[in-house]
């Protein structure tokens, strides 16, 4: 029965872990607008012909980024890109005037992002291209509580590689989560300009992905085609980045949580196989125990029938109850997930079907045999057993 | 009318040298409503004979007839419905299921019937007030005198309305006193026109019934019809007395016995171990030696 609880508990706990990254996922992706062409560095996928993506290189995503500023001034050539937006990641520590934040993401990027990323400034206002005087930058909403203790810190300073900034602005809360393969969770985010970010790094900042803002959204092809064309002179002919559509940055953001999530399931999945086994031999032990019970059973008349369906019953009654047990704990912890990670993770009603289902069809299949042991017994020598 | 029908019923246990006999060509017929008493020493068969009687138990060879029925046609499932509504069983041992209490357990063959709980409820509620347990009907076995779980054993023999009562030794591990209570329980349902087959080793327990039957060494060896409040005559004298082997029977030797026993169906038939009484009787035995051919 713990078998069961463990295995069933795991499997909807995974499952439903995987579930709740692929929306937040998606839900982030969405954020972003259907008009967004996006670079990367390295190449991705595979493209079967032209159009579909076939396979997913996970080794380009651990690679040094090949994108320059040469490739996002090539793109901002482009007639038919509208806005092209660069954003490098610069560091992740940043000092403000209460305390010091080491999980942030401190990116490097142009004006034009708050348009293209739809993200709305709740206080303050974007920085601007070509402001001298000084250092400004644009904080998320939990960079400001955290690093200020406020919700409208605009105009004090902090300081990002012992290089101090003024607080322009502060973003609206967003509602997505976790870093994800397209996006930063702009609630952890400062945001400084392109050009600060070269100072600050003193070569080359590393160019994480570049976002294009199409002129035409009904026309995101010729976009994405004219951006890989651009690009594919400035590397040389080389393909060692990504021009990625909107939709396709789904399919490779829910294929990897896929194969992550199938990974564990298939793990968790053992575990439950090994408490159908314990169930068996729980049945078995308890088959042989009461032996007596089944000669007496059948003394007064019970069928072989009678006692296959009474072991049978107690079989899955054992496994039913430990499968709504593992539900429960799977509950519970994900109940412990939401309240103290980022995580959030979703129990589907199919998931939770699907797995008191495994643990039933596990629990009958394991019965049969010491059922099957009990119901063939002769009277008479179940009788006799000690 | 003749309810038990046995013509030459054998029962043997294990195959090769080890061969036993538990059972010897017994001959038997019960009439309905006869209560009969079966005496006879430890490993004399009395027990394999209620079990074959009882359908706990096949026999090797011969002819069982229950009601003018062949057993032996009946298959399992049958054989389980018949002992469901023919026959009520009383043990030594009680054998009531720990885990139920009385009224569960005096309800369990109706449970196999399939009537509805309350129903098999009422009824063995109606039973226990019969063998004036009533009042117990919430105690588990356990919390149980020896006499009151007979007592239940037998309100659930009962509760089918079988014709035919098998109680093997039910008085074993009862003081006189509860056997009092018992066999009085068993002489009332006996007045209502049951058959009853009791084994016993307790002479006076004779008085009760209306015919007795000897066993030794798997044999009927005496048949006596007796007025009931009688001892039997034979009880006391044939019960100790030991059966002498005649000299053709020891020439005989194996194939006596093994003639008329096609070694296939021996060899076929599982490993059963010789009862655990019957060991402590190792001269009363009777083993069968085949000889070996090399």
């Amino acid at each position: 029965m713990l078998g069961i609880v463990i295995g069933v508990s795991s499997v909807v706990t995974i499952v439903s872990l995987g579930e709740g990254l692929k929306q937040q996922i998606v839900g982030q992706i969405n954020q972003l607008g259907s008009d967004i062409i996006t670079v990367r560095s390295g190449k991705l996928v595979s493209r079967n012909g032209s159009s579909s993506i076939n396979n997913i290189n996970v080794l380009a995503f651990l690679s040094t980024s090949t994108l320059t500023e040469k490739d996002v001034q090539a793109i901002g050539k482009l007639p038919s890109a509208a806005k092209v937006v660069p954003m490098s990641f610069v560091t992740s520590t940043a000092k403000g005037s209460r305390t010091t934040l080491d999980n942030l993401y401190v990116v490097g990027t142009s004006p034009d992002l708050a348009d293209v990323l739809h993200q709305k400034v709740a206080y303050g206002a974007f920085f601007t291209e070509g402001e001298a005087d000084q250092d400004f930058a644009v904080i998320g909403a939990r960079v400001a509580e955290e690093l200020f203790g406020e919700l409208n810190p605009a105009g004090q300073s902090l300081s990002i590689m012992g290089k101090s900034f003024v607080v322009s602005g502060v973003l609206e809360r967003s509602s997505g989560g976790l870093l994800s393969v397209a996006e930063t969770d702009f609630n952890s985010a400062i945001f400084i300009s392109q050009a600060l970010a070269r100072k600050l790094t003193g070569a080359h900042p590393n160019i994480l992905q570049i976002l294009v803002k199409s002129q035409d959204p009904n026309n995101l092809d010729v976009t994405a085609n004219d951006v890989r064309s651009a690009l594919l002179a400035t590397h040389q002919g080389q393909e060692n980045f990504t021009v990625l559509k909107q939709y396709e940055l789904l399919d490779i953001a829910s294929g990897v949580v896929n194969i992550v999530t199938a990974f564990i399931t298939g793990i968790a999945a053992i575990s439950l196989l090994v408490g159908g086994i314990g169930i068996m031999d729980i049945m078995l032990v308890s088959v042989s125990e009461r032996m007596r019970e089944i000669g007496i059973r059948k003394a007064v008349g019970a069928t072989s029938r009678q006692i296959l369906s009474q072991f049978l019953v107690e079989g899955l009654a054992l496994s039913v109850g430990g499968g709504l047990i593992g539900v429960l704990v799977a509950m519970l912890i994900n109940l412990g997930l939401r309240l103290y990670t980022n995580f959030d993770p979703v129990v589907t009603a199919p998931l939770v079907i699907l797995a008191v289902g495994v643990s039933v069809g596990v629990g009958i299949i394991f019965s049969v045999a010491p059922a099957l042991k009990a119901a063939r017994k002769d009277p008479i020598d179940a009788l006799r057993h000690e | 009318m003749t309810l038990i029908e046995l013509q030459e019923v054998s029962k043997l246990y294990g195959f090769g040298d080890a061969t036993t006999l538990a059972l010897d060509e017994a001959m038997l017929s019960v009439e309905k409503g006869e209560f009969l008493a079966v005496m006879g020493p430890s490993g004399s068969g009395k027990s394999t004979l209620m079990n074959i009687i009882g359908l706990l138990d096949r026999p090797t060879h011969g002819i069982y007839l229950l009601d003018g029925r062949h057993v032996a046609r009946l298959r399992t499932n049958q054989r389980a419905k018949m002992r469901r509504d023919r026959i009520g069983f009383v043990f030594q041992a009680y054998n009531l299921l720990p885990r139920l209490n009385v009224l569960e357990n005096v309800a369990l063959p109706l449970a196999y019937k399939g009537m509805t709980p309350v129903r098999r409820q009422k009824r063995a509620s109606d039973l226990l007030e019969l063998v004036g347990m009533r009042d117990r009907e919430y105690f588990m076995p356990r919390q149980l005198s020896g006499g009151q779980a007979q007592r239940a054993a037998i309100a659930r023999a009962l509760i089918n309305k079988p014709s035919i009562i098998i109680a093997d030794e039910p008085t074993g591990n009862l003081d006189s006193t509860d056997s009092k209570v018992v066999m009085e329980l068993f002489s009332d349902i006996h007045r209502r026109g049951n058959t009853i087959l009791l084994v016993t080793h307790n002479p006076e327990l004779t008085r009760y019934a209306s015919r007795v039957i000897y066993m030794y060494d798997g044999m009927i060896v005496g048949d006596e019809k007796t007025a009931i409040g009688d001892m039997a005559k034979g009880a006391r004298r044939i019960y100790y007395q030991k059966r002498k082997v005649t000299d053709d029977e020891i020439a005989g030797g194996v194939s006596a016995y093994l003639r008329d026993v096609p070694g296939k169906e021996l060899a076929s038939r599982s490993k059963r171990p010789g009862k655990r009484r019957r060991k402590k009787t190792p001269t009363r035995r009777r083993t069968v030696r085949r000889k070996v051919k090399i």
